[in-house]
């Protein structure tokens, strides 16, 4: 008996907290998981964005989550097994619309991409942004181009400055080598590396290798991988060959990006501007971005595009909130620039010149002229990319090139063809 | 002749030991390594000439630790209402601190109470089907956990635990050799006693709480120590279970940031020293506890 | 005499014991059995059924038979992971075994702290956690700053800097180095215990008759600690076999697969591929080889 009334006291006082929950309430909570896309990984800067985002819409409760490129991936799809995918996620089309998008995770964003988006937003991002059935599942903010970049001390010391062109910011092919070997025997060893511990920054391995005689990673269609070209075998067994140029699959991208800052390496295939920005304090020397080295000297450069997508939770009142705050954050006058700027890149949209007087980035935007395709968008996506750096990590111990890249476009096409 | 033969063994034992004092070295030298690195300059640590003892102590990779993130300490949800309660906003890694705490505390008592009850019951009780149950045990104990990993993930989900320190702590307990471990013990608790309880009218549960739970103590006490520091340390589980900041371990986080900065070691010495002290030095307090039992653990079994 | 007395008693119990005890016995179970059943038995049940399917994200799971299973017999890179496993378990079990016991055999009889305080040292690997013992290791392997490197050039061992981690011909080994020093701790406690426990009377009998001190230990010592030999054969074998945060922290498997083994693969599999269903076939695959495994050590043991 005694048992009973205390259980029922204690069912009225859940019920009671509850109704004064809903009553509270009306807000909605979402959750955003970010990829470290320049200041989009820092809470600080986070935590202001979304303090605006607040004033205008107390409503809705946002939620950060930080990612980091090894993890990250892993983390979100234990998430969607685990039933708790984020609401919105924040990265680039070749996750959001090749990978999760293509596997019905994502939500359409339809109404997002209304016309006068469509007029406003680059041709190139929209069609990055949207899968081959013609569905969005992204909403994008920002973009820049990939580079590379030398440690301009040690290239002048080494006198291997005179093999490129530090107006244009590019060089070709044979210019890279001497470079190279000019820096190389002037005592620096390793001059650069090709990382493969793992996917981390591959868009830089992936550009160096396709610009330096000219291939291309997939078809036009991008339906299938052509990473069998004569040009890209050929590249590939160039790399192998260069002296100063090791194959480490102890490393990946971030860290090759540390080692380039601290002085151990003197080039980095994985650069941006928000890398030479984050690293300020660490590097004691004058950084040179660079274009990739291709036999023409024209580099096309791997493009990184960035922006929302939407989990399909199931949850409607969820899925509205996170369209508002896409929608704020990408097209609200009042912080649109900011959200901009805080990813360190550039709009996907003419916004005006943001970065007016910012000799940074005004340094930077010579590279978004030598934009390329934008392939990231090919199907079996996934599997490419660990595909991509075993095969690295295959022709840096010795294997036979040929062979390594057959392996790699039997495992990537038959993943593209699903 | 017998005198060569202990002078050469005496010999022997003393170049061994030697060696061991070495070997030794070289054993606590990665916890070493952690502690002094985690104190140097990034200076220091980036320079191929390692400082064996940093020339300058400084803070600042627990500095950058502790401003890297933050949480609040602690977040109590009631269930079904939505309502949460968040204590004050700390470094993120005091809050796994507290996570980690929390998760082995709990694993240690839920996996010592129905470890101790189970295994008293499989040792004394003669029930039917308990040979059965009891093969089950062992065979279950051999397997690894990481081959059951995805469909304890949907089951996690399906329960809504997943990304909930519950997910972790659940396998913990339902690891089953915390039973078999104190059925070793609860197989030394004399029939007579029991026997001579049930004579006296005791009911079961006085006879278990009154006659087997004295006797079996000294177990309870190697398995709550085994489970506390196995817990802490059971870093696939939290890997799979867990996927947001505040929800993370120690060792979790040290992982993720790891991923994040991974050559500043200096940062990520600061983490592991964080990770591994507190639970060094409660290995070093309870240190003669834990060897009796691992100890009596295997000789009964 | 008591005992005999009470099994007659029981016997003559009849029904009403027997009910009681097993209402009892399961009553006791109940609280372990929610989580045993809930968290392991039942997930194992789960795992053997969705490795007959071909299941991923999103998607109904479709029947495939034993497809995962054929699959995996010609899946180049598990058979990379299973030899791989293989050498982890077949060098480091005997290593870990043949080390402590040796250490043991030293330390064991020494007067005042010093046992234990060896003993001691020899299992903080085991207590400073996976993660923290991975990230100081990768720093101490590391081909610029390691400390491998330096001492290495120090003492005129390599001539220029390894890289440890990135290269196929040592990463293997490297892990299982570590894997090592984290695995001895518990052996050590266990052989000093039970060499302490060995009949000292039948050592001194032996030594006065003229057996030297290999003799003594393979004829008296050895046998009287064969059974802790078994068990640490065992746990040792199931230890290795569960190395993953190791792989996971350091190498992701690499480079070339040279240190995939069937655990991180499981997870490989799973969250950087969504192939669920092959995962929990290579799980199914790895748990019969080690029951058959620790079946024969059992067996093996008790032959002896």
């Amino acid at each position: 008996m005694k048992f009973r009334r205390i259980l029922a006291l204690a069912l009225v006082g859940t019920m009671a907290l509850s109704a004064t929950a809903f009553a509270e309430g009306e807000t909605t909570d979402i959750t955003m998981w970010t990829y470290p896309v320049g200041d989009w990984g820092n809470a600080e800067v986070m935590d202001g964005l979304i303090a605006k985002f607040n004033e205008v819409h107390p409503e809705i409760n946002v939620k950060v989550e930080y990612l980091d490129y090894t993890n990250g991936d892993d983390q979100v799809n234990t998430a969607i097994e685990g039933g708790q995918a984020p609401d919105i996620v924040f990265e680039g089309p070749e996750r959001l619309v090749a990978n999760w998008g293509a596997k019905g995770l994502m939500v359409d964003l339809a109404d997002l991409w209304t016309d006068e988006a469509k007029e406003a937003i680059y041709d190139s991002v929209e069609n990055a942004c949207k899968s081959n059935d013609g569905v969005y599942y992204e909403y994008p903010l920002c973009m820049t181009a990939h580079t590379m970049a030398i440690n301009r001390d040690v290239f002048e010391a080494a006198d291997a400055l005179q093999y490129l062109d530090e107006e244009t910011r590019t060089w070709t092919t044979e210019g890279f080598l001497n470079a190279v070997k000019a820096v190389y025997e002037s005592g620096q060893d390793p001059v650069g590396a090709v990382y493969c511990s793992g996917q981390g920054g591959d868009q830089g391995t992936r550009a160096l290798v396709n610009n330096l005689y000219g291939g291309t990673f997939t078809n036009e269609d991008h339906t299938a991988y052509t990473l069998d070209s004569e040009e890209n075998v050929k590249a590939l067994q160039l790399l192998a060959d260069t002296d100063g140029i090791n194959f480490d699959a102890s490393i990946a991208g971030g860290d090759e990006i540390q080692l380039f800052c601290n002085g151990t390496l003197a080039m980095a295939f994985c650069w941006n501007v928000a890398q030479e920005k984050n690293n300020a304090e660490i590097i004691d020397f004058d950084v040179l971005p660079m274009a990739f080295p291709s036999e023409t000297g024209e580099p096309k450069l791997c493009g990184g595009i960035w922006g929302f997508g939407i989990f399909n939770n199931g949850d409607e009142a969820k899925i509205a909130a996170a369209k508002t705050f896409i929608d704020f954050m990408a097209n609200d006058e009042s912080i649109a620039a900011d959200s901009v700027k805080a990813s360190t890149y550039w709009p996907v949209k003419d916004l005006g010149n943001i970065y007016e007087g910012n000799d940074l980035m005004t340094e930077y935007a010579t590279f978004i002229q030598y934009m390329g395709d934008y392939y990231q968008v090919v199907g079996g996506w996934a599997e490419a990319r660990t595909a991509w750096w075993n095969m690295l990590q295959q022709i840096g111990t010795g294997a036979d090139v040929a062979t390594a890249v057959a392996d790699f476009q039997t495992t990537a096409n038959a993943a593209a063809g699903k | 002749m017998k005198k060569t033969m202990t002078v050469r063994s005496k010999c022997y034992k003393i170049l061994s030991i030697a060696v061991i004092i070495l070997l030794a070295i070289a054993f606590a030298f990665p916890l070493y390594w952690i502690i002094t690195g985690s104190f140097k300059t990034a200076k220091a640590i980036n320079s191929t000439t390692p400082q064996w003892i940093p020339s300058e102590w400084v803070m600042d990779n627990y500095q950058k630790l502790f401003s890297k993130q933050r949480a609040p300490l602690w977040s109590i949800g009631i269930p079904f209402t939505g309502i949460t309660f968040a204590g004050p906003t700390v470094p993120a890694s005091i809050r796994w601190l507290m996570n980690t705490i929390f998760m082995a505390v709990v694993s240690m008592i839920l996996t010592c109470a129905t470890s101790a009850m189970a295994g008293y019951a499989l040792a004394k009780k003669r029930f039917i089907g308990r040979t059965i149950l009891f093969s089950l045990i062992v065979c279950a104990m051999a397997l690894p956990k990481q081959v059951i990993l995805i469909p304890l993930l949907r089951e996690m989900s399906a329960l809504n635990l997943y990304n909930t320190i519950w997910a972790v702590i659940f396998p913990i307990v339902g690891w089953p050799f915390g039973v078999f471990l104190i059925k070793q013990f609860a197989e030394g608790i004399p029939g007579e006693m029991m026997e001579a309880a049930r004579i006296d009218g005791a009911s079961e549960w006085k006879t278990f709480t009154n006659i087997a739970l004295p006797m079996i103590k000294p177990g309870i006490g190697a398995l709550a120590i085994f489970t506390f520091i196995n817990s802490w340390n059971d870093y696939f589980m939290q890997l799979i279970m867990l996927s947001s900041t505040e929800n993370a371990t120690i060792s979790l986080g040290i992982a993720r940031m790891q991923a994040e900065n991974s050559t500043d070691f200096g940062l990520i010495m600061a983490g592991a020293a964080l990770a591994a002290v507190p639970i060094i030095v409660v290995f070093l307090i309870f240190q003669k506890y834990f060897t009796k039992g691992i100890t009596m653990g295997a000789v009964k079994g | 005499m008591a005992g005999k007395a009470k099994k007659t008693t029981g016997y003559s119990m009849s029904r009403a014991l027997v009910r009681r005890e097993t209402i009892a016995g399961y009553a006791f179970m109940l609280p372990n059995l929610v989580f045993f059943v809930g968290f392991v038995i039942y997930p194992m049940i789960q795992c053997v059924i969705t490795s007959f399917f071909d299941s991923t994200m999103n998607r109904a799971d479709i029947f495939v038979g034993l497809g995962n299973y054929i699959e995996l017999f010609q899946d180049g890179v598990f058979l990379r992971a299973l030899w791989n496993t293989i050498i982890i378990v077949v060098v480091s079990v005997p290593v870990t075994c043949i080390f402590s016991l040796w250490v043991s055999s030293i330390i064991y009889d020494l007067k005042g702290p010093f046992c234990s305080l060896l003993r001691c040292v020899f299992y903080l690997p085991v207590v400073t956690g996976s993660v923290a013992v991975a990230v100081v290791w990768k720093w101490m392997y590391n081909n610029y700053y390691g400390i491998f490197n330096y001492v290495g050039k120090g003492l005129g061992l390599i001539d220029k800097n390894i890289n440890w981690l990135g290269d196929e011909r040592f990463a293997l080994g490297c892990i299982i180095l570590i894997l090592l020093t984290t695995s001895v701790g518990q052996p050590i406690v266990l052989y000093v215990s039970a060499l302490n426990n060995v009949d000292a009377s039948l050592v001194e009998a032996a030594e006065v008759d003229g057996a030297n001190r290999m003799q003594c230990f393979w004829r008296i010592k050895w046998p009287q600690i064969m059974p802790t030999t078994l068990y640490i054969l065992v746990i040792t074998t199931i230890n290795s076999f569960q190395c993953f945060a190791l792989i996971q922290l350091l190498t992701s498997g690499g480079p070339n697969h040279s240190t995939d083994t069937i655990m991180y693969y499981i997870y490989h599999t799973a969250f950087k591929l969504y192939r669920y269903g092959y995962g929990n076939a290579m799980g199914v695959v790895l748990a019969i080889i080690i029951a058959v495994l620790s079946a024969a050590q059992f067996k093996m043991a008790q032959s002896d």
